[in-house]
């Protein structure tokens, strides 16, 4: 492997560790189960390949919120960490920051891109550069109980549509509530604009934009979600509040559906591993599925939001070129593909999404077809460094709007203007 | 001889301090120079690896023209407020009847400290699912007894109460020992003496207990209100300062602005400036303090 730069020096010091005990540290977010199966793994494949060095694997799993917060500090103080699983929307500002090694010549030689679904190649993309390898997804879709919209006399199909969602709610609201059940979820945590973008993207709209005669930048990202089509979106979101759904303040990405404590909700597919996979083959049987958001009227194009995780090296990585190899052998479909199968996770390459793999995975994992096909109207979130404060703004504007204290427009407007702050534009 | 001793016995106190200073160097005035510093420069997660640039006072211009420090600021007036007050009559009142000689006080004054050394991050979980609008047991409770549900964490009107309560449980217990403490240190003598004066308990409290407290509570007022100024552990893991930022105080909008959107020297500013507002409210205490120590003398003497 020919590689230049004193960056990159550690990339060749593989083969002066031969007969070495090295250990590799990773930083990666819970659910802690999945990255043991896949260390472990992955690890065996690597020690196979390499008999004459001692390798382990050092992984902190931690929760979500605090993944980021370790990661950034432990790059700040230049701890040498050799693995990190990066959301997709932390790249730009963990790339911005110089904390990540820039992995684009070792991708080219690796020649797999042309195997992973565009949209998740660009995601570990920032600035023309390849600075992670994403290496899973899921998609946010339509779950409800069977049973309880058969007693209610709802129909599924009148779920698809803006209208028939709010219809249905006001429909089963005080028939299911007897039972502790509430018709509909809606998010109402941080992360609240989350459930709120695939609205925005079905309409045509966008978050940001790249524009000219930025005052710094020349040409840089301008907030665009106040536009006709995110006022549209957030006011559907205010309409089901008028039909009585409750925001919920906490939330549990799928339990409290499990629980039955709602009756339809819009969730990731990460949702069926609330469930024992020993249901999972007669669990079509009692959950539906409905690969889309509701749409504004039939017919209309639904969308999605993706997510998951991206594989990165740091750039105080003491162990690069067989950080590399690991991670490389960790998307390999061999080893990949059963725990995607364990874990109810979506493919990012082909190789597992559409070639000897999927009929496994479509055997195993409900709506498994309904849910590949959802990757054609999957968007990802803006990977800049400044995202995170343009959620807040987001977020603040639809609080206000569930809230009632603000019309959509005029909390999006407001919003907007923070956000164009945020982003230098005055 | 006689010259080497006197300089040993000139230096002596120093070394005997040196560990000391040593340690409040390090852990005190080192980070403290360090924040000042940050909020000197523009450092964000983003830039930190690379060439911070000196930028004088912006962070604190920026800090000043942000309505959302403002908002967080009258949050901060209402939760320390709120907490203060409640866990200072709270503490007194309990404090004073541990006081009265009954079997097994002591017992409940040390099962009463319970609260005081569980963790405010476990202390916040439990509070928010007490607290929940849909299966909080609260609510729970009062729809059992016919009443309407309180949207306790949602509302912006009532979620800075609802923070206040679950700070009143964790610190209250403090006031407890600490007055109770206090309340051991006056003489019995006195109060026999106003008995036979003729004086009732309630006099007693007010002319005996309170003015020979002053010192114990004040110094509990100090501490509690700092502590209150800085807390925001619980507050991060009850509402994580929503909905609106109606429960976001000064000490959680300096996190969120650090940590959460990685504006470190913004979250530097915020500090020095919460720093500022520790030392003028001590400040205000001491001399405070050192009023009411003389008053308490004169009236001992």
């Amino acid at each position: 492997m020919l590689l230049s730069g004193p960056s990159l020096a550690p990339f060749m010091t593989a083969q002066a560790q031969q007969g070495k005990e090295i250990t590799l540290t990773a930083i990666a977010a819970e659910p802690k189960d999945r990255w043991d199966a896949l260390f472990a793994d992955a690890l065996k494949v690597l020690r196979e390949r390499h008999p004459n060095m001692t390798i382990n694997i050092d992984s902190r799993v931690l929760p979500y919120a605090d993944t980021r917060k370790q990661i950034l500090t432990s790059m700040a103080a230049k701890t040498p960490i050799d693995l990190i699983s990066v959301d997709q929307i932390w790249l730009g500002e963990f790339a911005e920051g110089g904390f990540l090694s820039d992995l684009s010549k070792l991708a080219q030689t690796w020649n797999r891109s042309s195997e992973w679904y565009q949209t998740n190649w660009n995601g570990g993309i920032y600035n023309d550069k390849v600075y992670g390898i994403w290496a899973w997804t899921d998609v946010r879709a339509m779950w409800y109980w069977k049973d309880i919209l058969n007693q209610n006399g709802v129909d599924p199909n009148s779920l698809k549509t803006w209208n028939g969602y709010i219809s249905a709610a006001q429909k089963m609201e005080d028939a299911v509530k007897t039972n502790g059940t509430q018709a509909m979820h809606l998010v109402g945590a941080s992360h609240s604009p989350d459930m709120w973008y695939p609205y925005l993207w079905m309409l045509g709209g966008e978050i940001v934009e790249q524009r000219n005669n930025h005052p710094q930048k020349g040409t840089y990202w301008f907030p665009t979600y106040n536009s006709t089509e995110g006022v549209k979106a957030l006011e559907f979101l205010r309409d089901q509040v008028k039909a009585g759904i409750k925001p919920q303040r906490d939330h549990f990405w799928g339990q409290e559906f499990a629980d039955k404590k709602f009756a339809v909700m819009l969730e990731g597919s990460w949702l069926l591993g609330h469930f024992n996979n020993s249901e999972w083959n007669k669990l079509d049987q009692r959950i539906g599925f409905i690969p889309a958001f509701p749409v504004p009227k039939e017919g209309d194009a639904s969308a999605t939001m993706m997510g998951g995780w991206i594989l990165s090296i740091p750039e105080t990585s003491s162990n690069k070129e067989l950080a590399w190899e690991l991670l490389t052998i960790m998307v390999q479909p061999d080893v990949l593909a059963p725990m995607l199968e364990k874990y109810g996770y979506l493919p990012t390459q082909k190789p597992i999404g559409e070639g000897v793999y999927s009929k496994q995975l479509n055997d195993t994992i409900p709506y498994y077809k309904d849910m590949i096909s959802m990757i054609g109207i999957g968007h990802s979130r803006p990977s800049i460094p400044e995202y995170p404060q343009l959620a807040d703004n987001i977020r603040q504007a639809i609080d206000e709007v569930y809230l009632g204290l603000k019309e959509p427009k005029q909390a999006l407007d407001d919003a907007a203007k923070e956000s164009a702050n945020v982003l230098g534009w005055s | 001889m006689l010259k080497l001793e006197r300089r040993i016995q000139r230096v002596q106190p120093y070394l005997l301090l040196a560990p000391s200073l040593l340690i409040l160097t390090v852990f005190l005035l080192f980070p403290l120079i360090w924040n000042v510093y940050l909020s000197l420069h523009d450092v964000t997660f983003s830039n930190i690896l690379k060439n911070w640039e000196d930028v004088g006072l912006m962070n604190f211009a920026d800090l000043l023209s942000d309505p959302d420090f403002y908002s967080s600021l009258k949050v901060s007036v209402l939760f320390v407020g709120g907490s203060v007050a409640l866990q200072f009559l709270v503490g007194l009142v309990i404090a004073v009847l541990l006081n009265q000689q009954v079997r097994g006080s002591n017992a409940l004054l040390a099962l009463l400290i319970i609260p005081w050394t569980v963790s405010a991050v476990i202390t916040g979980f439990s509070f928010k699912f007490i607290f929940n609008d849909d299966f909080g047991i609260l609510n729970y409770g009062l729809e059992q007894m016919g009443l309407e549900p309180v949207a306790w964490l949602s509302d912006p009107g009532v979620v800075v109460w609802t923070i206040v309560i679950a700070n009143m449980w964790h610190g209250t217990p403090f006031t407890i020992l600490f007055l109770s403490a206090g309340l051991l240190s006056i003489n019995p003598i006195v109060y026999e003496a106003a008995i036979i004066d003729g004086a009732s308990k309630i006099r007693g409290f007010f002319y005996i207990t309170l003015p020979l407290l002053k010192p114990f509570i004040l110094i509990n007022i100090i501490l509690i209100t700092m502590w209150s100024v800085n807390f925001f552990d619980l507050i991060l893991v009850m509402t994580n300062g929503g909905p609106l930022f109606a429960s976001t105080t000064g000490s959680l909008f300096m996190y969120r602005e650090a940590f959460e959107f990685g504006l470190l020297s913004k979250g530097s500013a915020v500090g020095i400036f919460l720093i500022l507002v520790n030392l003028v409210l001590a400040y205000s205490y001491i001399k405070l303090f050192k009023g009411n120590k003389s008053a308490v003398e004169v009236k001992q003497a």
